[in-house]
Parts: C-alpha cells; structure tokens; sequence
C-alpha cells in the first residue's frame, strides 16, 4: 500500500520535472472571471508580462463564484506553484486557504480588491485599486457638484458582492466623514446590469421627482440605464449630476455630453501588470510594500479630452 | 418526472378534463383580476406617484422585453415542456449579433440573423425533447450552458456596443405615445394568442400537453409539436434580447441571467399549468402584469431588494396553491 | 451490437474511466494522491448535496432551492458561534437545513403542486431571508483555527467533508438497494398511482425525502462556511447547475423511478476529475462550461437510447411511461 504510493509520488514527481517547473516559476492567478468588461483586460495584461518574466501562469477563474475560489485555493496549494495572486470576491472567505498556502510558504498577493483586516497576516501584498477608495473618491465628486448638500441615490451592484460593499461603504463613509449634507434617500441594488438599472430608475424617478440631486452609481453601466430612464422621463430637463466609476467608453462621451458629471478611471491592464510584476519582484526575494496601488483618476468635463478610457 | 405526483396520485382519471371546466377557469381569472386591482388600489392610496399614466408607461416599456419570453414560455408550459432553462443565452444570442454584426450587414438584417440563430438554439432543445425524449429542464440547461460558453468564448470580455443610433433611436421612440417596445410586445402577444387558442397548432400544442398518447394517437404530430413550442420560445427570447440590445446599445455575455425565472414566475403565477394542457397567452400576461405592479409598487415603497424576493416567491406559493385548491374544488 | 449495448449500460464508469486516463495523459502532474484528495475535497460539496437530490429525483420530485438552503444554513452556523460554540451552532445550521427541507416537502405534499415551481419559490424565499440577516454583508466565524483544522488531509485523501460524502454515499447505496423504504422511494417515482395502490404512504416518503435532501444542503452549507469561516448570502448561487448535471450524469432520471447512489458517486467524481484535470490546464471557463454541457447532454441522450433499446421489444404502453409529460397525461 505504502510502496504503491510512494510510487505514485515519483511518478507526480517525475511529471512535473519534465514539464520544465525546475526553471521556469509558476504562479497560480484565481482570476474572478474569464468573460468579462474589466476583468479580461486585466487578465491578458497579466498575461502578457508573466511572459516576458518567463512566469508560468496557471489560470483559474472563478466565474464570479466565491465558494469556487476558495476551493480552487487548495488547487494551488496543492499543485505546489511559486506563488499565488488572488482576486477576492469575499472580505473574508478565503483566510483559511491563504493560511495553507503561508503553511506551504507559498506566498500569495491581493489583485484589484481588498480583503479584511484579519487577511493582512497571510498576504504580502494588496495592488490595484481599492474599491473601497473608490467609493470615497464618487463621494468627494459628488459632493462638489453638489455643493455640499442635496438629496441622492445610489444604484448599487449585487447585494453582498464584495465590489459593491466597498463602493458603497466608502461613498457613505466619505460623505459622513467630510460632513457632507447630502442626504442618501435610497440603495437599491442593480447587480451591474443596464437593462436592471434602467427599469428600477424609472420607479426612482417616478418616486423622488425633483427631490433627486444626484446619483452615484456603482458602475458606469448602471448610470447608463439611469440616464436613459432620465431621458425617456424628462426628455428636456437636463440630467442631474450621475457619477459612475470604471471610466468606460460610453461614460466618457456621457461626460463630454454634460448627461454625466465624473466616472473613475481604473486602467484593468495596470492592475494585471502590477499585480504580476510585484509577484515577479517576491520570487526574486526582493521585499515589496503591503499595498501597492495603481492610479485612480476621477474624469469629468475638465480632463475628459487628456485621459484614456480603461475599456 | 411525475409531475405533482401527489396530485396525480389523487385524482381519477376524467379530472384533467375539468381542469378547464368554466367555473374553475372564470375563478381562477378573476382571481387574478382581483389581485391585480388590489395592487393598482393599494399602489394609488399608498404612494401619489403611482397612478399616473407616465408610471404606468414605465412598467409597461420594463415589462415589454420579458413579456416576449412569456409569449414563448407560455407555449412551453402547455405543451407539457416544463421549462425553457436556455433563455439566458438565447437571448444573448440576440442581443450580442444584433449589435455586433451592424457594421458589416446593417441592423435589420443583423436583427433577423439574431433571431434566425436563437431560433435555430431553440431548434436543438426542441429536437432533443421532442424527439430524443430528453428531460426539458436538462436538455434546456445543457444547451443554454454550451450556448452560453459558446458565446463568451466569442466574445471575450468585450462590451459590445451598437454602431445605428437610428435603430435605437426606432425602438427606444414612442408611436402614437405608445412605446415601440410595448406595441411590439402586444403585437407578438396576440400572435401567440391567435396560434394558441385560434389555430390548429395551438388545438396540438394543448392535446399534446393535455394527454400525449391520446394526442398521439389521433393523428396530432406530437414531436413537432413538442420541438415546435422550444422554437417558439427561442425565437421571443432572441427578439427580446435584440430589441434588449438595442434599447441598451450595448451587450454583454450575460445580459440574460435571469429571465428564464422571471418569465417562469410570470407563467406560473398567471395559472398557467406547469403539467401542460392548460393555459393561455393572456393568462400568462396577466401573471406578468400582477408581478410587475407588485414590483414598481414595491420600489415605489422603498421595499428593499432582498425582501422583495421574499414577497415574490412567496406569491409564487400562493398562487400556485390556491391554482391547486381552485383545480380539485372544480374537479369534485 | 452487444459490445455497444454493454457499452451503454455502463456509461457512467466508462466516462469517469475515460475522463481520468484522458486527463493523466494530458496533465502533467495528474496522477497524485493529492490530485485524488483534492478531486474528492471539490467534489465533496457537490456530493452531498447531490446525495439528497439523488432520492428527490427517484421520488420523482427536484428540488432548486439547495443551493439557498446552503448558503442560510452556513450563516446561521457562523452567526450563531458566539452564543452557542462552534458545534452547536453548527448543529443548529444543519437543523435549518432540515426545517427548510420540511417547510418545502409540506409545501408539495400539502398544497400538492409541482415540485419545479415550489422549489423555485422557497429558492427566492431562502435566498431573501439570507440576505435579510446578515445585511447583505459576509457574516466571520469566531475561529480560524477550527477551519484549519477541518480542511486537514487524512490518510493522504480524505478530508473531513468528502470523507463524509463518501460514508453517506455508501449508506444512500445500501439504503436504496437493500431496504424497503429504499425501495419504495423507487415505486413513487415510476408511478406515484400504483405506489399509492400498493399500500406506500407516497405522501409521507415524498415529505422525508424532501427533508432529507434539505438537511443535506444544509450539511453542505455548514462545512463550507466552516471550511472558510465565513458565512455568506451570496454562496451556492450557482450550485444547483452544477449538482443537477452530476446527478444526471450519474444514469439518475429526472423523470424518476430511476437512479442509484453509485451513479451519482460517478458523476460527481466525473465531474470533479473534469473539473480540476482542465483548471490544472488554465482552461478558461467557459471552455469548462461547453465541455461540461456537452457531456451532460451526450449522457443523457445515452441514457434514452439504452431505454429505447431495452424497451424496443416491450408493448406500446411501457414505451409511453418513459415519457413524464406522458405519464402525467395518462392520470
């Protein structure tokens, strides 16, 4: 029993040998998915560099699926790669796993976003954005536009999706903190599809009237769908001032148009790269900061014409 | 599956029959009149934005896009095919080639070539139910799921965006104050009147789902029959994720998510049988319109998301109990 | 011809035979025990609640709203952890599990309605109610250690949930092939009418096994929140998909009166090697996606012919009965 195992082993060994692991490093990267606006991007950038640092990517996605993060987790640990980038999707779900890859030394680093507090022990660093700061950052936009004070709603992503509890807690921190007076009158939750936001910005519209300020919407596709319910509502009163956050396309031309106030522009192909170049530096044993941000740029009509949209 | 075993397991043979019996049927149907005129009352007295025409204008254009799918999915139920589970990529289907294909061929054949394809996706689940005798629920789920693969393989992560602002412009526009989506809409859904309760197609498509042997065995082409309300559905759903799409002007792989449930709940809470050999088109629609009241009623409110899901599915309780209280009272 | 037929009859073991030597030929690193550890640990959540899905859909009866069920009954057992201890709490997610279990099979024995749209329902309910409690927010467990020590790799394969899954799966065998009640879960799904003639309560076996199928997605949801200590009303969203195919795949009919405990142990480890053979190929998901459906749909195509074929010599009727849509006509 114990010899056919041994046996087994060898044969694993011997498989991996031959695959060239010896000189190349291999870094497991848990991506949150494959299909998708921002996280392709990011994930072809990621990509790309890990070639030119001759870094073997081994690719799992998670499909939006926490619980099929955590689980692809031990996938890494198991396959004994170099290292391992993560994508949360949970502030919290994936600490035991990120404690086996430390008890295997396997050292592992945040992308794009934040975990809790309680993740900071077990990973080496956090790059990319944080959506967190993001929210704060729509907070100040708006509050500007505002001037401090007015009635607002906030079209929020998926219920309990880590991306939205950072963009909304940030944003209502933000105002708190800076004692802003503007008032959030409602949160309703779009999951990040257009067609949702369109259909439940009517029923805000149509419940508010002209006690609506402003929006902050999670992300630009969502203050898409607000600004069409706008439009089909008041065909001649100009929008209220709507900021977003990714800095798409299409919320570049509603900014050129004055239909949107700002959107935040986070480039997906600096995060990928980041991500694997701080990977690339730990192999190479050098020491990195525990939070290496990329730039976040708030776009309104003032720089619209001078920055690149992210996608 | 044996559907509501339970149900089978106490009825005698001849119940079904009275199934449609007119008492039960007019009971039934003012129930939901009843219903709906509750939440109409209800929305009036509780929120003064409610009773206007440019609200109800609102849940009309919102419900316009999922009503196509429960056109389609009504012919799904009463043919006896439970569930069409492949909408979610039928309808990307339809929405990611109307707008991606409008710079090589223009929109209107984009919009046609969109359909034909998420008809043709319609087409597979119908053969593999009707003829292969495959389960719907998992032919439908392992189509739509290679569908969608299928097409995010395709597409990557790309958000695709329409290039005809005149086409959206067409369906986004309102004709006679009615918007265009909702004259399509009604159109679609007394076509799908007329064949289900005025056709030859629509008499098989309820003695399919009423009794498949009998049906069988005089003379009715039950497989076609049975492959044909898939069709059916894969065509509304490629036309509401075209006219989706346009609305939107962008396109993403998983635009859909969701609607095949809606467009079930709408049917189901309409009465329309999920054992097949009963319902209709308007019965669905009002299940639709009892929903999508109840839903604007409860955003009006400030409901918030997760307790409107807890309303919604227990409506979904009651209307299906009380559709089997009506049905065994009737058949007594 | 008969190599064909045998061929088809055992399915289910050629494909995960298949799937294996495929996957050690192209995979380098394949073949280890950790690869089988963490097949089976992958496999585990799956597993169980197809366990519970195996006896619903031999009863006839399908259940959506397992992966709901799954995701409440982990948050109560991490929200709860400060009041009563890890395993109490614990004890008291599963219980959920069983409750919400029961409040479904009262629902489609008691109003009797169709199982599909119920479930459909209760998914929506369960899913509410657990949002509802925690905020919407990812609720932590007290112990972190705890779920270290959960995920530990015994004997070199086992962890403690597929550990469990593999016990249960067994006990489901023997219960289902060797025991009466086990048989009649049978005789209500191929023909409730019958069954009921015959003198089985097909009411009450149908009541059970909707608690059954409920405390195991309950079970499920429990290790998982513990395994991650983190509750969350968001997790299992997409499960059900995933489970139904594995059931399936594993010969048991959606249609019911058929199916066995071994076919879904097939198919959840089928799909399991699959899923971890093409992650350990960086093959993205929706790829996994085409493949896993296209097995699914080729199985079950499989599975009609060897019934035709099994039943090309039989009368008229026995050919109808395999239909359900038919059967529930002929009532």
């Amino acid at each position: 029993m114990i010899g056919k195992r041994n046996l087994l082993y060898v044969a694993a060994a011997a498989m991996l040998a031959s695959t060239g692991l010896a000189q190349a490093k291999t870094v497991c990267y848990v991506n949150a998915a494959d299909s998708h606006a921002y996280a392709t991007p990011a994930n072809e950038a990621l990509q790309e560099r890990a070639k030119e640092l001759k870094i073997e990517i081994l690719s799992l996605s998670q499909d939006f699926d926490v619980q099929k993060g955590t689980e692809q987790l031990n996938t890494c640990v198991a396959r004994g790669v170099d290292g391992i980038i993560l994508w949360p999707l949970d502030p919290q779900a994936y600490i035991p796993g990120l404690a086996r890859a430390q008890q295997a030394e396997i050292p592992a680093i945040l992308i794009n976003s934040p975990m809790g507090e309680e993740a900071k022990p077990f990973v080496t660093s956090f790059t990319g954005p944080d959506v967190y700061e993001e929210g704060e950052m729509a907070a100040d936009a708006l509050n500007e536009a505002l001037g401090g004070e007015g009635s607002v709603v906030i079209i929020a992503g998926q219920a309990g999706n880590g991306t939205t509890i950072g963009r909304v807690g940030g944003f209502e921190d933000r105002l708190k903190e800076i004692g802003s007076g503007i008032k959030v009158l409602d949160t309703v939750n779009a999951d990040f599809d257009q067609q949702k936001a369109l259909v439940v910005s009517r029923d805000l519209i149509t419940r508010f009237g002209d006690e609506l300020d402003g929006v902050y919407a999670n992300d630009d596709t969502m203050a898409r769908g607000f600004i069409d319910a706008w439009k089909e509502a008041n065909p001649s009163k100009p929008t209220p001032p709507i900021v977003g956050i990714n800095g798409q396309k299409d919320a570049f031309e509603s900014i050129r148009t004055g239909e949107m106030h700002a959107t935040i522009v986070q480039s997906p192909v600096e995060d990928g790269r980041l991500a694997i170049e701080t990977m690339a530096r730990i192999l190479d044993g050098e020491e990195v900061k525990d939070r290496l941000p990329i730039p976040l740029t708030v776009v309104t009509k003032e720089n619209v014409e001078s920055v690149e949209p992210a996608f | 599956m044996t559907e509501g075993v339970v149900d089978i397991a106490r009825m005698k043979p001849g119940d079904r029959f009275t199934r449609g019996s007119k008492v039960v049927d007019a009971l039934s149907k003012a129930g939901l009149l009843i219903a709906i005129l509750a939440v109409i009352l209800y929305g009036s007295i509780a929120n003064a934005a409610f009773f206007s025409t440019g609200n109800f204008l609102n849940v009309l254009t919102s419900m316009s896009i999922v009503g196509i799918v429960v056109v389609g999915m009504t012919f799904v139920l009463v043919v006896g095919g439970l569930a069409d589970l492949s909408v979610p990529a039928t309808i990307a289907c339809g929405a990611i080639l109307s707008l991606g294909l409008q710079p090589m061929i223009g929109p209107v054949p984009s919009f046609m070539v969109a359909v034909a394809l998420a008809g043709a996706i319609g087409l597979l689940n119908g053969v593999l139910v009707g003829y292969f005798g495959v389960n719907p629920i998992i032919a439908t789920l392992g189509v739509g799921t290679i569908g969608l693969g299928i097409v995010q393989a395709a597409v990557g992560g790309v958000i695709v965006y329409g290039t005809n602002p005149a086409s959206a412009e067409l369906v986004k526009g309102r004709l006679f104050g009615i918007p265009v989506v909702a004259i399509i809409f009604a159109a679609i859904a007394i076509l799908g009147h007329i064949i289900l309760s005025r056709s030859f197609w629509g008499r098989w498509t309820l003695a399919t789902g009423g009794n498949y042997s009998a049906a069988e065995a005089s003379a009715v082409p039950v497989r076609a029959v049975k492959a044909g309300a898939f069709v059916i559905t894969g065509l509304a759903a490629g036309i509401s994720g075209g006219l989706l799409g346009l609305t939107l002007q962008s396109a993403r792989p998983l635009v859909g998510t969701g609607y095949e449930f809606s467009a079930i709940t709408a049917v189901v809470v309409g009465g329309v049988s999920i054992i097949g050999g009963f319902g209709s088109v308007p019965r669905a629609i009002a299940g639709l319109v009892f929903v999508q009241l109840l839903t604007n009623v409860m955003v009006l409110e400030g409901v918030r998301t997760p307790v409107q899901g807890f309303v919604l599915g227990a409506l979904i309780v009651c209307a299906v109990g009380m559709d089997a209280a009506l049905r065994k009272r009737g058949g007594a | 011809m008969r190599y064909v037929s045998l061929a088809l009859q055992y399915r289910v073991p050629i494909i995960l035979g298949l799937t294996l030597i495929i996957s050690a030929m192209l995979v380098p690193g394949y073949v280890s025990a950790t690869t089988l550890s963490l097949g089976l640990d992958r496999a585990a959540t799956i597993g169980l609640i197809a366990i519970g899905l195996t006896v619903l859909l031999i009863a006839g009866q399908i259940d959506l709203s397992a992966g709901s069920v799954f995701a409440l009954a982990g948050i109560v057992s991490i929200m709860l952890q400060p009041q009563l201890g890890i395993l109490p709490a614990a004890a008291a997610g599963v219980v959920v599990g069983m409750v919400a279990g029961a409040i479904n099979g009262a629902l489609v024995v008691g109003l009797k309605v169709h199982s599909l749209v119920l479930t459909l329902a209760t998914m929506l309910i369960f899913r509410s109610i657990a949002h509802w409690i925690t905020d919407s927010q990812p609720v932590t467990g007290t112990d972190i250690m705890f779920s270290l020590a959960l995920a530990q790799i015994y004997l070199d394969v086992f962890t403690v949930r597929s550990a469990l899954f593999v016990a249960f799966i067994l006990l489901l065998h023997f219960w289902l092939t060797r025991t009466i009640p086990g048989r009649n879960v049978f005789a209500v799904g191929s023909n409730a009418v019958a069954a009921e003639e015959s003198g089985i309560a097909s009411g009450r076996i149908l009541f059970f096994g909707f608690v059954f199928a409920g405390t195991l997605a309950g079970l499920a949801g429990v290790l998982q929140s513990l395994v991650t200590n983190t509750g969350s009303p968001v997790f299992g969203s997409t499960l059900i998909v995933t489970v139904i195919a594995a059931v399936v795949v594993g010969g048991t009919r959606i249609e019911g009166g058929k199916g066995s405990a071994l076919g879904t142990l097939g198919g959840v480890l089928t799909i399991g090697a699959l899923t971890v053979a093409m992650e350990f190929q960086s093959v993205p998901a929706y790829v996994q996606q085409v493949v896993s459906g296209f097995i699914l749909i080729l199985l079950v195509v499989l599975d009609r012919t060897v019934s035709t074929r099994r039943k090309a010599t039989a009368s008229r009727p026995s050919l109808v009965q395999g239909n359900p849509i038919k059967q529930g006509g002929s009532a």
